[in-house]
């Protein structure tokens, strides 16, 4: 039985845009939270309380160090992937103005990625935004191709938020390296559902997310990698917490809730993701079956967790109401009242606006079951069929 | 996005959904697939009478709702080129927020094309 699901709340299939905190991590977060003395600002070392909560956060540290092939004291808290980014990206930028004033990413990272790099742009910097392949794969000869010598700065992410690609960031990161650019990653999706190692990767920078691995909101890190020396500027000041590089008083339980995620992520891995894997395909031989649908995303490399699919002959915004009283999952459309936008990723990817506005982003995680993909299966089935119906493009009874 | 019950209701089991042909049937549509939003109505006219209605839509929730009630209202009435009511009824009774307004005059359109071919 799904804990998240009861009769009357649709299946959960939105794990990609946040995910429950484990009851496991949660309990460690409680703990933190107690008059036992985990209070004290972890600041605060000249006294027992302080001491504790320092201790607690350091753990942690090394927890999310060791999920990711870090070494502790290359992991600098942050409020989440958001600022992670902003902090890599401002950070290498302001450090490294004197060097040059360009950047290379692509145009389906997240907007945590693209709105900094904007922002850049708007101060004089210039930014190369690449265009994957049709399968959403940025070929690493793109970003050396890309690499000049104002380069300061390559950011790609390691997988899709949309579609769940990966990308070669080991091959990136050698070309980068070679041309004497810095690497940062946005790893918010990949911790837990494929290897990440820092040093092994040869990243610069790596930005982390603990609401992607059943950690809880309000709380990431970024790592930087002291082996290979890049520096970044502080953009935030008040405290010197971080080692200069993030000020402000760390919240104990989140980064403790953290640390809890990453090594719980770590130890599931072996198991969870076969099993999420299995659940993926029996979702999309499912909905395959019906006609005009259509897989973005490379099937060949991309996570288990995620699967998004466009659907011939419907309206976007149709699709996902008849769907979500059943499941909550996303569109490829950013909805709002005055219009809805076809996911910028799709669009990269060549799809046309139609089809990106008909896509759904199937999340699959933790506490998905079978029984869950069968709901979404019977809710998709129903609903492509009567909006092809109703549009004239089916005879088919519902 | 929020729909009202009704528009939830029109949305979810729309009715007079489907095509007519033959003697008395006149069709009218506006706007288009690739736009996002596109009607099409089929009415059966007798002398100054509508008999019946079908509609085809690929559009919104709200599009829907208001095509399929469209279709239902207008039988029995008189064939007049205007909706059974204004749109600005229509937008009040479904609450169509006002940025889809023009999704609505989309649906008129197509009414009136249709009321047009059969007067």
């Amino acid at each position: 039985m799904n804990p998240l699901t009861s009769v009357n709340t649709p299946v959960y299939l939105d794990y990609a845009a946040s995910t429950p905190v484990d009851p496991q991590v949660a309990a460690e977060m409680a703990a933190c939270m107690t008059m036992d003395g985990i209070f004290g600002n972890p600041s605060s070392t000249s006294h027992e309380f302080g001491l504790k909560a320092r201790s607690r956060v350091e753990a942690a540290r090394a927890q999310v160090a060791s999920a990711v092939g870090a070494e502790s004291d290359e992991v600098i808290w942050t409020s989440g992937a958001t600022e992670a980014n902003n902090l890599a990206i401002f950070g290498v930028a302001h450090y490294y103005r004197g060097r040059g004033m360009h950047i290379v990413t692509s145009r389906i990272e997240h907007k945590a990625v693209l709105d900094p790099c904007r922002e850049l742009q708007r101060r004089g910097w210039r930014v190369t935004y690449l265009v994957p392949n049709r399968s959403g794969i940025v070929d690493p000869d793109q970003v050396a191709a890309a690499i000049d010598a104002g380069t300061v700065l390559v950011s790609i992410m390691h997988v899709n938020n949309e579609i769940g690609v990966i990308q070669d960031i080991a091959a990136i990161a050698r070309l980068c390296a070679r041309h004497g650019a810095w690497l940062h990653v946005d790893a918010a999706q990949s911790v837990g559902k494929i290897t990440v190692d820092f040093k092994t990767l040869g990243v610069d920078l790596l930005s982390l997310s603990a609401h992607k691995v059943y950690g809880p909101k309000g709380v990431g890190a970024l790592c930087v990698s002291r082996q290979r020396g890049v520096q970044i500027e502080a953009q935030a000041f008040g405290g010197g917490q971080e080692r200069g590089l993030r000020a402000g008083t760390l919240a104990t339980h989140q980064v403790v809730g953290m640390g809890a995620a990453f090594e719980r992520a770590l130890t599931l891995s072996a198991t969870e993701v076969p099993r999420i894997a299995g659940l993926q395909e029996r979702l999309w031989r499912g909905l395959a079956s019906l006609d005009g649908v259509l897989r973005n995303g490379s099937p060949h490399s991309c996570v288990p967790h995620l699967l998004n699919l466009s659907f011939e002959g419907v309206q976007g915004e149709s699709l996902l109401a008849a769907v979500a009283p059943h499941i909550a999952v996303s569109a490829g459309s950013a909805c709002t009242s005055t219009s809805q936008e076809p996911s910028y990723v799709l669009r990269a990817l060549g799809r046309d606006e139609r089809l990106a506005e008909s896509s759904l982003r199937f999340g699959l995680g933790r506490f998905s079951s079978e029984a869950d993909i069968d709901t979404a299966l019977s809710a998709v089935t129903r609903a492509v069929v009567h909006l092809r119906r109703i549009g004239g493009e089916c005879t088919t009874a519902i | 996005m929020h729909y009202s019950d009704l528009t939830r209701r029109y949305f979810e089991a729309a009715r007079q959904v489907g095509v007519m042909s033959g003697e008395g049937v006149c069709r009218g549509a506006a706007g288009s697939r690739a736009q996002g939003t596109w009607i099409q109505f089929d009415v059966r006219v007798e002398a100054t009478h509508i008999l019946e209605v079908r509609f085809l839509a690929y559009a919104c929730p709200h599009t829907i709702a208001v095509s399929s009630w469209v279709a239902e209202t207008a039988v029995g009435l008189n064939v007049q080129a205007a909706l059974p009511e204004s749109v600005q009824s229509i937008r009040e009774r479904f609450g169509v927020p006002i940025e889809k307004l023009g999704r609505l005059l989309t649906v008129e359109d197509a009414w009136i094309m249709a009321m047009h071919a059969s007067i």
